[in-house]
């Protein structure tokens, strides 16, 4: 039990893939500027699948971008921190070496299938199209078609399909297209961002029990982004809850879902969702909203919507309060000690 | 007692290329003054267009639709502006279904306007703070646009809207899915508030069987424009009967660490609803099919305690 700086504690582990460091990343137009990403820092293991959760504007999928390197050009900018994939920095990796990364270490899942493929390509072409770009080991036409075929038939879909167009598919078929699209090239690492939002729930535990079976056949370690917790508690094997930018709790799924202390942020979310499986007559919905990124409140950026505020929240930013890896930031579970 | 909403094999078929599309096919729906039905089901299964349906927004292909026991399909286009005070509808995505050059009075103001309800301005001034401070929108919200509110208020002006008119009947079409969980809950919240409130009837409309579950009296689950089971909403998540219901209530990822449970997932998808042959439309895809489940149509049986469920491993 003590208060160790985040990056002291982070370096306790080992085997690391991937470990970003204060992250801080802005989006700045002629008027204002946005704060998406306040000094975020978390770490992937390999083979390990942490879960990014949040609302609406927490920074997850602005995480993710970052990561890719993929933040809009001209307004999305990193202002600091680092983000190490096997100790290489990829905050100042010029373009064209990030090209050759992307896709092929790192490769990403979007949201949603409907709009994440190219309407005028066969879908055949679309995995082709990846094997092609890092095709590192000139491999033949023909081998990278077998390698397509292949693909297909890992994620369920039969391969004389592969001359059709992704209007031909159906929303779960067409996001199992979009995970061979990323499998191509066996990364390391898969973000997949809300990879099962915009599907039908019959249809979502068909994904992510695909995702699932693939994850442990290829070794993949992931980053999954979503805002349903019941997703985390299905695949995650960490979890780090975002609010405004930041992280206010991080630990094992155990932590999270099982653990005595919470983040009053994360104590709302679970209040919020209805319970299948016990009677509530009232939910608990947090009240308020969430903050305006420009203009980000003092002190801790929960305090506003927080029902054990105190005043020392309104002032400092909350310290960490870590233990056995399980981490949180709030006056409250510090003062308790 | 007359249920206040009650439909007799309510039909709608789309043509489309290709033939017929059987979007919703021989639904009974009723709901008793005060009480919830939740509508379930996945995306395609004619869950909205029922809604509209019941509403005469959508003119049925077939079928009859009784308001408080008078047969509303032989109205007239006055008479059903009259009966539509009473019968509202909330819609799925408050960033749509709100007229962007609008602010919000002149939103809500909208239905009360339309149907001439008050002779002077200040009247309909007083009539509008008063269902803003219903629905807990503050004051200075007035002259606000939709785009610059956040989901949350935007919903709340769309639950004003619904309410201006007193109805005693609201469908509420997946009125939360668009919003961010704690956000959802306080939109469920005011809901449930009114209800008890304004002795309001809903049939509300969702693919989140938790939410379904949460704020339901009774639930009827849809699949391919058929009514598969109905039953009192506890009743059908402790004791579901259907095989789809049952794979829809596993396929629920619950936020809780249950390691060794695995899903009961059902293969393929919906399968195409135009021109669909007589027989159970869920058979392709289910475990249990036996003969007798494809040729002939399977009406949905009483299985006591008002669960009813067509299927044949339960004839």
């Amino acid at each position: 039990m003590a208060e160790l700086t985040q990056t002291q504690e982070l370096r306790e582990n080992q085997d690391v893939l991937l470990e970003i460091n204060n992250l801080t990343v802005v989006y700045k137009s002629d008027e204002e500027i946005v704060h998406a990403v306040n000094g975020i820092s978390f770490q992937v293991g390999v083979k390990e699948t942490i879960g990014l959760v949040g609302e609406t504007g927490a920074g997850k999928t602005t995480t993710a971008l970052s990561i890719m390197r993929l933040l809009p050009e001209r307004t999305g900018f990193i202002e600091g921190g680092e983000i190490l994939y096997n100790g290489m920095d990829l905050v100042t990796k010029p373009q064209n070496e990030m090209r050759m990364i992307r896709g092929s270490l790192i490769s990403m899942i979007f949201q949603d299938p409907m709009t994440s493929l190219n309407p005028i390509m066969t879908v055949g072409d679309q995995i082709y199209e990846s094997l092609e770009i890092h095709n590192t080991d000139n491999k033949t036409r023909q081998q990278l078609d077998e390698r397509v075929n292949e693909l297909l038939t890992l994620v369920g879909i039969q391969p004389r399909r592969k001359k059709e167009f992704p209007h031909q598919f159906s929303g779960g078929m067409k996001q199992r297209i979009v995970i061979a699209i990323a499998l191509a090239c066996e990364p390391q690492l898969l973000i997949a961002d809300e990879p099962t939002t915009a599907l039908d729930v019959t249809i979502q535990a068909q994904v992510l029990d695909l995702m699932r079976e693939l994850k442990e056949k290829l070794d993949t370690s992931m980053i999954m982004i979503t805002h349903d917790l019941g997703v985390v508690a299905e695949t995650c094997d960490k979890v780090a809850i975002m609010y405004a930018g930041e992280i206010v709790e991080r630990g094992s799924v155990e932590d999270i879902f099982e653990g005595k202390q919470h983040h009053p942020y994360t104590e709302g979310l679970f209040g919020a969702i209805p319970n299948l499986e016990e009677e509530t007559d009232r939910l608990s919905p947090i009240d308020g909203l969430m903050p305006n990124p420009t203009d980000l409140p003092s002190g801790c950026k929960f305090h506003p919507r927080c029902k054990y505020c105190m005043d020392i929240c309104r002032e400092q930013v909350p310290p960490v309060y870590l233990e056995d890896g399980h981490m949180i930031a709030c006056h409250l579970v510090v003062k308790e000690d | 007692m007359e249920p206040l909403i009650r439909t007799v094999d309510l039909k709608k078929y789309f043509r489309v290329y290709g033939g017929m599309l059987h979007a919703v096919d021989g639904v009974d729906v009723v709901i008793n003054q005060g009480q919830t039905l939740g509508v379930v089901g996945e995306s395609g299964c004619g869950k909205s267009t029922l809604g509209r349906l019941v509403l005469r927004l959508l003119e049925p292909t077939g079928g009859q639709i009784f308001f408080e026991g008078k047969d509303i399909m032989a109205y007239d286009r006055k008479d059903m502006k009259q009966v539509r005070q009473q019968m509202q509808i909330i819609f799925q995505d408050p960033f749509s279904s709100l007229n962007p050059r609008m602010p919000v009075f002149d939103l809500i103001a909208e239905p009360l306007v339309m149907n001439r309800i008050y002779k002077t301005k200040a009247e309909l001034t007083t009539k509008i703070y008063e269902l803003m401070e219903m629905v807990g929108l503050a004051d200075r919200y007035i002259n606000t646009f939709p785009h610059e509110m956040d989901g949350g208020r935007r919903q709340r002006v769309g639950v004003a809207r619904a309410l201006a008119l007193n109805p005693k009947f609201i469908v509420c079409d997946e009125p939360v899915s668009a919003l961010d969980v704690s956000i959802q809950a306080q939109i469920l919240n005011l809901l449930m508030d009114l209800q008890d409130e304004l002795d309001l009837t809903y049939m509300f409309i969702t693919h989140d069987l938790s939410v379904v579950k949460h704020i339901s009296d009774e639930i009827g689950v849809m699949y391919l424009g058929q009514c598969v089971e109905r039953a009192n909403s506890k009743e059908l998540f402790a004791n579901p009967l259907h095989p789809y219901t049952k794979a829809l209530l596993s396929a629920i990822p619950v936020p809780r660490l249950r390691k060794d449970v695995r899903h009961q997932i059902i293969r393929g998808e919906l399968s195409d609803p135009i021109e669909p042959e007589p027989g159970c439309r869920f058979a392709n895809r289910c475990d249990f099919c036996q003969e007798g489940c494809t040729g002939t149509n399977i009406p949905l049986k009483d299985q006591g305690n008002g669960h009813w469920v067509s299927c044949t491993l339960y004839q």
